[in-house]
């Protein structure tokens, strides 16, 4: 039994225990327990990360014929460890006072602790896929898997699972497409029999292949035109469920595109197809995607009113960041952007969490009824504060390191426009996190809210932990840019020489240890300056004042509804809701064909039908 | 290839029958025409069938004193049409049966009626309004 | 091996005696129905095993073919043979009438007749047989909407036999012949022309009719939405697939013409979009199943009209697949009649039934291992390796119904497990529904544990129904082939004329002695 046996076995085993005692909220602690074997167990294969070989998979089948066989690899193992990671924190979160407060509300924990618990044992699948068939049956398996824990929460939550299914199975028959492409052009499901005959493919089919593999993945990470079912699918998952699908879940299609479009076609396969009468090539168009999946979604995000929805809609415009590092493809852009998947996962799991503890104490996620909660809830108030810096890509945290090696590589390899979208990207997720830590937790607490406590130890753990992980990443990124030339090398990349600190370039490189350290040493002498001012004077919340008026309890003066109005009054034409509005054309269209189609059978005459086909055939016939 | 004058005739009556059985059973609203034009469709094909085994001035195929008197019409093509006529004779009877349960259930014996009763029917056991009417008013008019 | 001909003989001959017996007693008879089918089960059982992968073909009356009427038995007609007096007995009329029992004993003799049947002429009447059993069944319910239903899918299906012998005869008009595999053998010659192909037309149009063809499947919604889940799922599981089978078997071994299979592409192509579209405007159980499975008989016709064994593999595992699973769903659905909205909550509490519902649902959607991702994988790969343009859209149609049907399928789901209360059952499932469609469920889930050997068998099991050359052999005979000298010998003597002529002989040439099947009639005569 190897290592990949164990993890399969352990995750089969939680989503079994999960299914028979995840009735019961003090079941939570012991699942809580069983991820951690999965995570030790992912932990143990440590050595792939640092150039060990790959560990296969005991079970192999035949089917019709073709094999289906898995191994992790350093690729694997990157993405199984945020995997492990994520799901271990979110079922920590709930193992206690949540998971209770859940069930007490009504909710159906067993189906939630099952359903968690599904996901990572599918991505473990996923995750091991080596050839086109195990790919595919792993695609399949974590798409429904989703679809049941978006399902958990029932009410509005279902009509966003319902339209992610739609999304999904239509990304999944794109892939299915590509496979089965590829199976008529080899005669076989391995990746190795494709990666050989790319060299005589003609740019057609490579452009089929790149298409159908990139859109059908793209979906899952919500690439545009394919974004609309993601926020509010995640957002609408009982809280530790958003948290781990945002953190984890979409990436899954960057794993695949890695695996396929960089891992069997390569590179430079795709920077060798170019698009007639333009400029471009292949990946630059992926990147051209991302960009625009950067943008959009991002100052969507800003419109948001729940804090759900903002963390959700980021999470699409991040993917884009992904997927312009990797789509730009050197070693600096690549390493950028598979760190952020690490990045993002650890900040956004940390961000959902502590949205939903504000929840769990307020019932609320509406950013215009909550405010001021920082005095009450100070701890979730830092972890929130860490993890908008990391989603802002601001230093010290680790969002600024991946964010900062694709900015470099963008303006080394001279994409000036591609640098001014991450840019405006980073700018609109400033402004709009902003906005969600000041509706939250700044400004004046509301009455209802006075009685309002800090969470309890079990879902403060896990948000402090990574909030921990953001910072300490974020200091030494190096950790985790070793693993990655790994990753790099496995995928025929050009591979990084990180530091502890970044990266030590000629011209200019990157030493968080120094910024850090100089940021902190900021701070001091800020706090020596402050120190020996002496004079502080500790005074009520509402010991302030407006235009001149003292403010009192009664009269509540906390800014957040149309909170950047003069933003708005700029940029507020420029949301069109275009793709809103494609997506109810094409169901529109749809609901019209189908009325046509019901239409035939609601005819007096069948026979009517009968004898035109037949007219019809027998000319065509003759013809 | 060419024909006699004689079965270019018949083979042309065959299929008109064929064709005017047809057209009979798309164009028509009385159940009972429909029926008859159904026989009529199956007589054209019945003898378009039996058409396929005759030739002109042979003989019945019936073997004489065990031998073979000259050139005789194929026997099969005959076997089979009885076959057929036996069979359209059977879903004819059921047909009209059925028109017969038809016209005791829903009181009619036109097929725009049918559809529409069956259709409100099975609206109705699916528990859904029947289908507005283009010919009457979705309301009450006022008075 | 003759003893299959009790498989059609028996449940004919007992379904002529249930009338008469019921009018004494109702369980008598039911408990003969019940036997008949047994035995049928046993006799096509022992048959399958003595065949062993092989193939036989069986002359009735002992006479040879081509002259004589035969059975071709080989592994795909033993296996849909065998499905029948199953289903049959799986989906008994319970709380039927003795009519009804002989209605289905009749319907069960010639749908076997259909699958095992090796001269067109035969299929034609057995096909005939099965419709008129069917359209008893159908007004056997009494209602208005079901007598209605009945009369409009019998002037449909009556239309459709007329199209079918007009078919029949142009091909006897150009070959002479009406055995399957003495059509096989002459159709290089005599049928690859504009004609041949309207006779396949005629014939596809015909049999598509029971096949839910489109455009000739008007009478599914009606007739599904107005009989029970019981017999909804014989006719949708069982006799549409025999009809199809029926189509598959003259198009492999009589039409072999490109032109041919893409007239089938493109009106099964056209199913799955009409299908699959109105099942997800449907707004009642029943018939969104009904609409549903329009699409997915589109599916099985589109995969079909891939050629060779490639198109016969996939076809296979879809119909099977939708075999197993369509009827179950009828079944589920009996209890849960009336409008979807109406049903909010019904599934909860009812576990074994939602389910069942779940996973059915899954495995047509084609969630891998089920089984209908195989044949989904299956039906792709065999369109694909195609490469033609309109092969590629059979393909993306197939993948887009896939879409739609997984958005209704889950639609329904969700609606059936939504948290709100305020649906009034009717009561949990019939105990026997619930047996039936799990045990429906559990082939279902312990194929996947077989993958291997099922995909196998069925590789098998279509390379011998896509041999031609075998199909010929089986039923004409290495023996036949040597005797046919010293026929045309004797022949010879009495008509000098057609000495010389090397053509196959058709039936009647045989037994007339006139040069073999004439194109035309002036070299008859």
């Amino acid at each position: 039994m190897t290592l990949l046996d164990g993890l399969w076995l352990a995750s089969a085993l939680t989503a079994l225990a999960a299914g028979l005692f995840g009735r019961s909220p003090s079941a939570g602690p012991w699942l809580t327990a069983l991820y951690g074997v999965q995570f030790l167990l992912v932990a143990f294969m440590g050595p792939l990360a640092y150039g060990a070989d790959p560990v296969p998979a005991s079970p192999a089948f035949s089917v019709l014929g073709y094999g289906l066989s898995w191994q992790f690899t350093a690729l694997s193992w990157f993405f199984a460890v945020i995997t492990a990671g994520a799901a271990l924190a979110a079922a920590w979160f709930m193992s206690g006072a949540w998971g209770r407060h859940y069930a007490e509300q009504g909710g159906d924990l067993r189906l939630l602790q099952l359903a968690l618990a599904l996901n990572p044992s599918t991505m473990y699948v996923l995750l091991a896929s080596r050839d086109f068939l195990s790919l595919f049956v792993g695609w399949e398996l974590v798409s429904w898997a989703s679809f049941v824990l978006m399902l958990a929460a029932g009410g509005v939550g279902v009509r966003w699972a319902l339209r992610y299914l739609v999304y999904a199975i239509g990304g999944a028959m794109a892939v299915m497409a590509a496979m089965v492409l590829s199976h008529a052009l080899t005669g076989s499901f391995e990746f190795g029999a494709l990666a050989a005959v790319v060299p005589d493919l003609s740019a057609g089919t490579l452009w089929s292949l790149v298409i159908l593999l990139s859109g059908g993945f793209g979906v899952k990470m919500g690439l545009l035109p394919f974004h609309l079912w993601q926020a509010g699918a995640y957002a609408e998952t009982p809280g530790p469920g958003s948290a781990f699908l945002g953190a984890i879940s979409s990436r899954m299609g960057l794993y695949a595109m890695l695996l396929t479009l960089f891992g069997v076609l390569g590179l430079g396969t795709l920077k060798a197809l170019s698009i007639p009468w333009t400029p471009l090539e292949a990946h630059e168009l992926l990147a051209w995607i991302a960009a625009f999946t950067i943008v959009l979604p991002t100052f969507t995000a800003l419109k948001q009113n729940d804090a759900r929805w903002l963390l959700a809609w980021h999470g699409i415009g991040q993917g884009g960041y992904m997927l312009m590092g990797v789509a730009m493809g050197d070693a600096l852009a690549s390493a950028g952007g598979l760190m952020h998947v690490f990045n993002h996962a650890t900040y956004q799991a940390a961000l959902f969490m502590a949205v939903t503890a504000v929840v769990y104490r307020t019932g609320t996620a509406d950013l215009n009824k909550l405010g001021g909660l920082v005095t009450r809830m100070p701890l979730t108030f830092l972890v929130l504060l860490v993890g908008i810096i990391g989603l802002a890509g601001l230093p010290p945290m680790n969002g600024f390191v991946s964010k900062w090696l694709i900015y470099r590589a963008l303006i080394d390899d001279g994409q000036p426009l591609l640098f001014v979208a991450a840019v405006v990207g980073t700018l609109g997720t400033i402004v709009s996190v902003y906005k969600l830590l000041h509706n939250i937790f700044l400004g004046q607490l509301r009455v209802e809210h006075e009685s309002v406590r800090e969470v309890p130890g079990s879902m403060l753990a896990p948000m402090l932990a990574l909030s921990l992980i953001v910072f300490v990443t974020g200091l030494a990124p190096g950790l985790v840019l070793d693993w990655l030339t790994t990753v790099q090398r496995e995928l025929g990349l050009a591979v990084l020489a990180p530091t502890l600190g970044g990266v030590e370039r000629p011209d200019g490189g990157l030493d968080m240890l120094w910024v850090v350290g100089i940021l902190f040493a900021g701070f001091g002498v800020g706090a020596l300056i402050f120190l020996a001012g002496g004079r502080a004077r500790t005074v009520h919340q509402l010991d302030n004042y407006a235009g001149g008026h003292f403010l009192t309890a009664e009269v509540r003066y906390h800014y957040s509804d149309n909170f950047y109005a003069g933003l708005m009054h700029r940029i507020g034409p420029w949301y069109r809701g275009s793709f809103q509005w494609l997506q109810d054309s094409v169901v529109a269209a749809t609901d019209l064909l189908a009325q046509a189609a019901a239409g035939v059978y609601r005819v007096v005459q069948p026979a009517a039908w009968l004898l035109g086909v037949t007219v019809l055939a027998l000319w065509w016939v003759a013809a | 290839m060419t024909l006699p004058p004689l079965e270019i005739v018949l083979y042309t009556g065959a299929v008109s029958l064929l064709i005017i059985g047809l057209a009979g059973l798309v164009m028509g609203d009385n159940l009972v025409r429909l029926v008859l034009a159904l026989a009529v469709a199956e007589a054209g094909v019945n003898l378009l069938l039996v058409l396929s085994g005759f030739r002109q001035g042979a003989f019945a195929p019936i073997l004489l004193e065990g031998r073979v008197p000259g050139p005789m019409v194929d026997p099969i093509p005959q076997a089979l049409v009885l076959t057929a006529i036996v069979i359209g004779v059977g879903v004819q009877a059921l047909a009209l049966a059925l028109v017969l349960r038809v016209r005791r259930a829903y009181g009619t014996v036109e097929m725009r009626t049918l559809r529409a009763r069956l259709h409100e029917d099975l609206d109705a056991a699916a528990g859904l309004p029947p289908e507005t009417s283009r010919n009457a008013p979705a309301v009450e008019r006022p008075a | 091996m003759n003893f299959v001909v009790l498989a059609v003989a028996l449940p004919l001959l007992a379904g002529f005696l249930t009338p008469a017996l019921g009018r004494s007693s109702r369980a008598l008879a039911q408990w003969l129905g019940w036997g008949t089918l047994a035995v049928c089960i046993g006799v096509l059982w022992v048959a399958w095993a003595r065949l062993d992968g092989g193939t036989v073909a069986i002359a009735i009356g002992g006479f040879r073919p081509p002259l004589g009427i035969v059975f071709y038995l080989d592994a795909v007609a033993l296996l849909f043979g065998l499905a029948v007096p199953l289903m049959a007995l799986l989906l008994w009329p319970r709380e039927g009438t003795p009519q009804q029992f002989a209605l289905t004993l009749v319907l069960t003799a010639s749908a076997t007749g259909l699958a095992l049947s090796g001269d067109i002429f035969n299929l034609y009447v057995f096909y005939e047989l099965t419709a008129a059993a069917s359209f008893g069944l159908i007004a056997g319910r009494g209602t208005g909407a079901a007598q209605g239903a009945a009369l409009r899918y019998l002037l449909l299906s009556a239309a459709g036999s007329v199209l079918l012998l007009a078919g029949i005869t142009i091909v006897y008009l150009r070959t002479g012949t009406l055995n399957l595999a003495h059509l096989a053998t002459l159709a290089p010659e005599r049928l690859q022309d504009p004609v041949g192909l309207a006779a396949f037309a005629l014939m596809l149009i015909g049999l598509g009719v029971k096949g839910e063809l489109f455009p000739v499947n008007g009478w599914v919604p009606e007739v599904y939405g107005s009989v029970s889940g019981r017999l909804a799922g014989l006719l949708a599981g069982l006799v549409s697939k025999l009809a199809v089978l029926v189509v598959v078997r003259i198009l492999v071994l009589i039409f072999p013409q490109p032109e041919a299979a893409q007239l089938m592409l493109v009106l099964g192509m056209l199913g799955i979009v009409a299908g699959e579209l109105a099942a997800w405007r449907a707004r009642d159980l029943r018939r969104q199943f009904a609409f549903s499975s329009i699409g997915q008989l589109g599916i099985v016709f589109v995969a079909f009209s891939v050629p060779g064994e490639a198109g016969i593999v996939a076809g296979l595992a879809v119909a099977l697949h939708h075999l197993l699973v369509k009827p179950a769903l009828f079944l589920l659905a009996e209890r849960w009649g009336g409008s979807i909205e109406g049903l909010r909550g019904a599934g909860r509490g009812h576990w074994l039934a939602s389910g069942l519902f779940i996973l059915f649902a899954l495995s047509l959607v084609g969630l891998p291992p089920l089984p209908g991702f195989w044949a989904k994988l299956l039906t792709v790969m065999g369109l694909m390796g195609l490469g033609t343009g309109l092969a590629w859209l059979g393909a993306l149609t197939v993948m887009a119904a896939t879409v739609v049907e997984a958005a209704y399928l889950f639609r329904t789901l969700s609606v059936l497990l939504a948290r709100e209360a305020g649906y009034t059952s009717p009561g949990p499932h019939r105990g026997l529904d619930l047996v039936t469609a799990s045990l429906a469920g559990l082939v279902l889930v312990g194929s996947v544990f077989a993958l291997h050997p099922l995909g196998d068998g069925l590789k098998a099991m279509a390379a011998q129904a896509a041999d031609v050359q075998g199909y010929i052999r089986t039923v004409l005979g290495d023996r036949a082939v040597a005797r046919r000298g010293q026929r045309e010998d004797r022949i010879s003597e009495a008509h000098p004329a057609s000495r010389g002529s090397d053509r196959p002989m058709g039936r009647a040439d045989r037994a007339y002695g006139w040069p073999a099947g004439s194109p035309t009639r002036g070299a008859r005569s």
